[in-house]
């Protein structure tokens, strides 16, 4: 009975899909050649970009695109950067008022995929991206791992940038790795080593550290960094041991390490492996004296949820967004507005990235695109691409956004080092005890 | 047959609750079937009713008679069932409500207002109340009567509304292959919502009813014709046939569909060619192989160290401690190797050990394979966490096959091969052999069959195969991430040869687009995958064991009682007095 | 079910020359000689580097406390495989079930003040809640999912549990979030007593002194109570017990109750040792108590128990024993791989176990 069901079922959409092949139309008037007009002017320049151009007719909306982890166990991550993009694209007609905005003229149209903090992820997400020819450009990933040769390279094959709200990984806009068509508002992770190697050696005076990494590229490559930058200071690495995200027993582990007792502990990890290795310190005697700090992976609130009283005197580094969280235009403006479209308060550290992010790409179509006089633009991809990178002076909700030759966009970047309970997921308002503002020249 | 109908309705209410307590009603509801009314979740919603109706009423064998109610009876319990589920579903709103969303949601994160919402069709707790139950009672009556329905109309109603629900669920496919081949589609599918039109889903139903009614009402008249029937040389025609029919459309797809099906579509190649092998070793020669992404995780990391891949480190990228750079196909050649050297070697501790703890052991080796890969020990082979990358593009006479396109027929291809292989195998001396230690291992040694060799050999071609289907999957990747090759991956596949059939390599096929395929799609569903692959596991074992495409022979070891062979033979007397049960009333109604 | 018979078979031509038995013995020879000289090492490094006496005797407490808990699901496991022949993959989830039953009053209680206030009172309940819910799962479990496949051929209730377990962890994250939720500890049970002169952690304690008490009640109740007779009887043989009168299918529940309320206790202990739960916790503790249990010998009892300890152990000391003498980095990421080589070197050489019979069980 179900076989022949089957068959026939399939028989039918076969039938069907060859009836429909067979009775095929031509398509009449294409809407991707360039519409009517002189042929002088927009059809010249989207001639000679590579890429060629994106032609929005009159009244259609620009696509952009958003690739960030929107589900499984880092959606806090994501979703807080897409709403920080839905933010951006109601604020381009200059106020919060739940309306998009437009840019030159147009409606701007988002489509969101997950890039599933994977490598997997991000090539799927990036293909069906890539696959509409109206796609001008996409803000993402949220993780490293999706972005690193799998997202940039499928969407750098199609002439379509990508701007990163939270990759912090140095290999993305490394030499021979950057694909050219690639930005990040987010910081450049060689700052942020540096950063918390000058904290622990120059204002916690340690001379010994150890350092814990979980198997992400984020992670690896921080840790990587302090390590470098302690040791190029003149202190001592005494371990550098790995973990996996989901493991839940570190205390052999940190046992192993404390019979070292070194001074300082860094675990740029994501939780819930933070906030256990924080609470199973406390059990080691040989780390009673370590000065525990974890860095913006761990800064959620789950954070402090979960290490309890543990947590007390931890500290975590995070770009120090008390430059601009304390601002009138976060605090009034925003924060408002993200309760307004979300119900509850930013999950994560990297929302007004996203905003940033957003608003350079709306700067730079602004820039580029040319008018084809009925109403209809023409944004050529190479040009956007460049104006883009030549960002300069922007300024951002996270400061002045400048962006250099090979993508990022966060050159100068201050980086917080808070101490627990003044922490800015559970108080907006708190300050960091230590804060240092590097460029990438400095760290290179 | 009252308490049938109450019960029924309770399980009902419970799958109810469940998918609404799990999340799936609200997530689901944002994939639209049918204009904007008709989405996923709300078919979710409307299903619960109509098949606790319908399952409350079915033909019992009591005492060696079939009893089946009658109309009005029917009726009247299946409205029963239909309202005791929709009762328990504003059942489980009123207890929210009472004990306050909030509080309720802090522990089950699911229970949001859009939650409620979406149970009561927006209309307010008490008027929502109401429609579920009212709505239940509804459906229920139809799902009581629906049986008795006559087989003529019924059968091709229910084709229909398959066709479009099948239709919907495709809305990522199907309206890019008619882009693609310049066909008029906005009037079938919406351009805002995604899913079919209501005119399109209109005239799709009435298409689909109309011809299945006509294929149907022929068969009445002229006999049934399944494959299966005829003269053996028309059978084998019909079959290749059919096969080739299968295999020009599969060739045709990318040209069809566009890249973002090509790229899913290359996904579930591979996934589909490491489930032919499981299938081999599990299918055929009945040994349970739980460590197959151990292999998957061999092949990618080996044609990655073979073609001269990096490491990715904090610093940029090294060279890793061992590598090679050879060409892809001759790597491939050594990666076959190594994968069924390495199957072999697995297969050799395990030789004497029972089903269970074989399973145990492959999966043993499967874990100890991925901590492996990422351990801060071999990271200067292997690259530790963040793996290898720059991985080949298998250039092939200056075409690469790193582009959907064209890694879709590279993988084509090797699954191809894989079928071959599979029922070259399936009806060779090997296959024989496999047979006949999977029915009983002792009985097969003493009649000389050298189980521990092929056991071996079983292994080896899944060590091969998984192998094979690891390189595929680094070429398409282009980097090595151990992240991709954990347990549940071999778990993955266990479903999609188990819903398929064990042993069944159209099975798998299907098994491979509905699991793989439909998820990959569906952003909706992708996140309730791994949840439908265990209800999928439990329930075709408890219900149809031999999977959706069952191969013939395996069906009937799989559905018989372990001591009582004759078992068998009652279970299908029994299902063929239903048949016939039904067929009578049908006739005398 | 029938016993398992020992059949003597025509060898094939493979089995007749002693390949294997040459293989076993290269292989223990191997095993013990890098045991021997990966523990050499580690007790040679020098001083700066060295283990201390103190770390010894944590990781040993550690092990032994983790082992405890182990033993306890490992029972769940022995318990059902002593009767229906099956391992039952979803065990790690009953345990999981568990923790996660009474996560959500001990977070309450916490806020309230309760659990510090009555520690041993909160504590208890606690442990009672997990044992309500992780029976809850494992009857249904059996009633649906192993029941209707009672006779079926080996793997079908072992695919199906395989199953089952995705279900229910997927089902749990689905209700609950698929976040890791920290467990409150009870002010009591922080920081250490002093036994022996040892330092030991109170929640290590509290661990071992309620599984060695819940060990002990069990041991009794199975030799002790009617209905654990009926249980070893139906473990034996299950058609004569039913031609004696035992009802089967009302001691295959029991079996699972028991099984889930252990599972439910070392949820508890679980928590309170290592502070946190998550949906996933089921799976790792699930497959090592499964490695106990057939090292210790599967159907046994005190198998199970013994396996447990020795698992904790090997799984606390090993790596660092045998690895960091050689300077491989970061042991303590390989400790499952220690578990997993133990599992399937007990396979390999006695399959049944340290309190089993040296024989090979066949199909």
């Amino acid at each position: 009975m179900r076989k022949r069901t089957w068959f026939a079922l399939v028989a039918l959409v076969g039938a069907l899909a060859l009836i429909t092949a067979a009775c095929a139309q031509e398509e009449g008037g294409g809407t991707t050649g360039p519409t009517g007009g002189t042929a002088t002017g927009p059809a010249a320049d989207c001639e000679s970009d590579p890429f060629g151009c994106v032609n929005v007719g009159a009244g259609e909306p620009i696509t952009v695109g958003t690739l960030l982890a929107i589900s499984g166990d880092v959606a806090f991550l994501g979703l807080d950067s897409q709403h920080g993009v839905e933010l951006a694209v109601d604020y381009l007609d200059g106020a919060f008022d739940g309306k998009g905005g437009q840019i030159a003229g147009h409606d701007v149209n988002l489509v969101n995929e997950d890039d599933g903090c994977s490598a997997e992820g991000g090539q799927a997400g990036a293909t069906k991206l890539a696959a509409d020819p109206q796609m001008v450009a996409v803000i993402g990933t949220s993780c490293s791992s999706a972005a690193l040769g799998v997202a940039d390279q499928i969407l750098a094959d199609k002439g379509i940038m990508l701007i990163s709200p939270s990759n912090t990984n140095p290999n993305l806009t490394a030499e021979g790795v950057w694909t050219g068509w690639y930005a990040r508002t987010a910081h450049n992770d060689k700052i942020q080593g540096a950063i918390v190697a000058d904290f622990a050696y120059d204002e916690l005076g340690a001379r010994t550290a150890a350092t814990i990494n979980d198997e992400s590229p984020y992670a690896d490559a921080l840790a990587a960094v302090f390590r470098q930058v302690f040791e190029s200071k003149g202190g001592t690495i005494t371990a550098a041991e790995a973990i996996q995200s989901t493991d839940t027993d570190f205390k052999p582990l940190l046992t192993s390490i404390g019979q070292q007792s070194p001074d300082v502990l860094y675990f740029p990890d994501f939780n819930p492996a933070c906030a256990l290795i924080t609470k199973q310190a406390a059990d080691v005697p040989g780390l009673k004296d370590t000065a525990l700090i974890g860095s913006d992976g761990c800064a959620d609130p789950s954070y402090t949820e979960t290490a309890g009283a543990a947590a007390d005197g931890a500290y975590l580094s995070q770009p120090d967004t008390s430059a601009f969280q304390q601002g009138d235009f976060y605090q009034n403006e925003f924060l408002p507005a993200y309760r307004e479209l979300v119900g509850d308060d930013p999950t994560a550290a990297f929302h007004a990235h996203a905003f940033d992010a957003f608003m350079i790409l709306a700067q730079a179509i602004e820039q580029v695109a040319i008018e084809g006089g009925d109403g209809s633009i023409s944004i050529p991809r190479t040009a956007l691409k460049d104006a883009v990178l030549a960002t300069s002076g922007h300024q951002g909700i996270t400061g002045t956004i400048t962006c250099n030759a090979t993508g990022d966009c966060a050159t100068e970047v201050t980086i917080g080092i808070y101490q627990v309970p003044a922490v800015p997921f559970d108080d907006p308002k708190a300050k960091p005890v230590f804060s240092e503002t590097k460029s990438l020249e400095d760290v290179a | 047959m009252v308490r049938a109908g109450a019960k029924a309705g309770l399980l009902g209410g419970a799958v109810l609750l469940y998918a609404a307590a799990v999340g799936m009603l609200v997530r689901l509801d944002e994939l639209h079937l049918v204009g904007t009314q008709v989405t996923l979740g709300r078919v979710l919603l409307v299903l619960p009713p109509f098949v606790a109706a319908f399952l409350a009423v079915r033909p019992r064998v009591v005492g060696g008679r079939v009893e089946q109610p009658g109309p009005p009876a029917a009726l009247a319990i299946g409205a029963l069932a239909g309202g005791v589920t929709g009762a328990v579903g504003a059942g489980g709103l009123a207890l929210v409500d009472a004990i306050g969303l909030d509080r309720v949601r802090s522990v089950f994160v699911a229970v949001s207002p859009a939650l409620v919402e979406t149970m009561t069709f927006g209309r307010g707790l008490g008027l929502g109340a109401a429609i579920l139950v009212l709505g239940g009672l509804g459906l229920g009556a139809v799902g009581g009567i629906w049986r008795r329905v006559r087989h003529g109309l019924r059968r091709p109603v229910e084709v229909g509304l398959l066709t479009v629900f099948v239709l919907g669920m495709l809305q990522r496919v199907v309206p890019f292959m008619l882009d693609e081949l310049r066909i008029e589609r906005d009037w079938l599918y919406s351009r805002v919502t995604r899913g079919l039109t209501w005119v399109g889903a209109v005239v799709v139903l009435v298409v689909a009813t109309a011809a299945a009614a006509y294929v149907l009402d022929r068969r009445e008249r002229h006999g049934r014709a399944p494959l299966e029937e005829g003269r053996p040389e028309v059978r084998g025609v019909r079959r290749l046939v059919l096969a080739g029919i299968v295999v020009a459309f599969f060739a045709a797809l990318p040209q069809l569909a566009g890249s973002i099906v090509s790229e899913i579509m290359g996904t579930v190649g591979v996934f589909l060619l490491l489930a032919l092998g499981l299938n081999i070793v599990t299918g055929y020669a009945g040994m349970l192989h739980l460590g197959f992404s151990a292999f998957f995780l061999l092949g990618a990391y080996s044609i990655a160290l073979l073609t001269g891949a990096n490491l990715v480190t904090a610093f940029g990228l090294v060279a890793p401690r061992f590598s090679a750079h050879l060409d892809f196909y001759v790597a491939l050649v050594l990666v076959v190797l190594i994968g069924a050297a390495v199957g072999a070697l697995l297969a050799a501790p395990v030789l004497r050990l029972r089903g269970d703890y074989l399973a145990i052991v492959t999966l043993a080796f499967a874990q100890i394979a991925v901590i492996l890969a990422t351990s801060s020990w071999l990271q200067p082979i292997t690259g530790g966490p963040q793996g290898l990358r720059d991985v080949t593009k298998a250039p092939l006479l200056g075409i690469g096959f790193r582009s959907a396109e064209n890694f879709y027929y590279l993988v084509l291809v090797a699954c191809v091969l894989a079928v071959y292989v599979s029922w070259r195998l399936a009806w060779s001396r090997t296959g024989r052999a496999w047979n006949a230690m999977r029915e009983d291992e002792q009985v097969a040694e003493a009649m000389g069959v050298p189980t521990g060799r092929y056991k071996m050999l079983g292994f080896a071609i899944g060590g091969a195969i998984g192998a094979i289907g690891g390189a595929m999957f680094a070429v398409k990747v282009g980097t090595v991430q151990p992240g991709s090759f954990e347990i549940i991956q071999s778990i993955t596949i266990l479903a999609v040869v188990i819903l398929g059939g064990l042993g069944s390599v159209p099975g798998v096929v299907l098994g491979a687009l509905v699991l793989l395929g439909l998820p990959g799609l569906l952003t909706q569903l992708e996140e309730y995958r791994f949840l439908i692959y265990g209800a999928s596991l439990v329930a075709i074992m408890i219900l149809r064991p031999q999977g959706l495409i069952p191969n013939v022979r395996r069906m009937r070891e799989l559905q018989e009682e372990e001591r009582t062979q004759d078992a068998w033979q009652q279970i299908f007397a029994a299902r063929q007095e239903e048949e016939a049960a039904e067929g009578a009333t049908e006739a005398a109604s | 079910m029938s016993q398992e018979a020992r059949t003597t078979r025509t060898l094939g031509r493979f089995e007749r020359l002693p390949t294997r038995r040459i293989v076993l013995v290269a292989l223990s020879i191997g095993i013990a000689t890098a045991v021997a000289y990966g523990s050499y090492r580690t007790l040679t490094l020098p001083a700066g580097q060295r283990y201390s006496g103190s770390a010894w005797r944590d990781f040993l407490v550690l092990g032994v406390a983790q082992g405890a808990v182990y033993a306890l699901i490992a029972l769940g496991y022995t318990l059902v495989y002593g009767i229906l022949r099956m391992i039952n993959f979803a065990h790690g989830e009953v345990f999981m079930a568990g923790a996660f039953g009474s996560f959500f009053f001990a977070d309450a209680w916490e806020r309230s003040g309760f659990l510090d206030r009555r520690p041993v009172l909160a504590v208890l309940l606690l442990v009672l809640l997990a044992m309500a819910v992780s029976v809850t799962v494992a009857v249904l479990l059996e009633r649906i999912a192993y029941r209707p496949l009672r006779g079926a051929p080996r793997l079908v209730p072992l695919i199906t549990a395989i199953g089952a377990s995705l279900f229910l962890q997927n089902t749990f994250r689905g209700l609950f979030g698929a976040q890791t939720r920290g467990y409150p500890k009870p002010t009591a049970l922080e920081g250490t007593w002093s036994i022996l002169g040892i330092p030991v952690q109170r929640v290590q304690v509290l661990v071992l002194v309620v599984a060695a008490a819940a060990m002990v009640v069990l041991t009794q109740f199975v030799s002790r109570t009617k209905t654990g007779k009926s249980m070893r009887a139906a473990a034996e043989d299950q058609e004569i017990a039913a031609l004696m009168g035992i009802d089967v299918d009302r001691v295959i529940v029991t079996t699972f109750v028991l099984g889930g309320m252990l599972a439910g206790i070392a949820g508890v202990l679980f928590a309170l040792t290592f502070g946190n739960i998550s949906y996933f916790m089921g799976f790792a503790p699930g497959i090592t108590a499964f490695t106990a249990a057939v090292l210790g010998g599967i159907g046994s009892i005190s198998g199970a128990a013994i396996g447990g300890l020795v698992i904790g152990v090997l799984q606390s000391i090993g790596p660092a024993l045998l690895l960091t003498g050689i300077h491989v980095p970061s042991p303590f990421q390989l400790k499952d791989v220690v578990t997993f080589l133990i599992l399937i070197l007990v396979l390999l050489f006695r399959p049944g176990g340290i309190l089993g019979t040296g024989e090979v069980e066949k199909v």
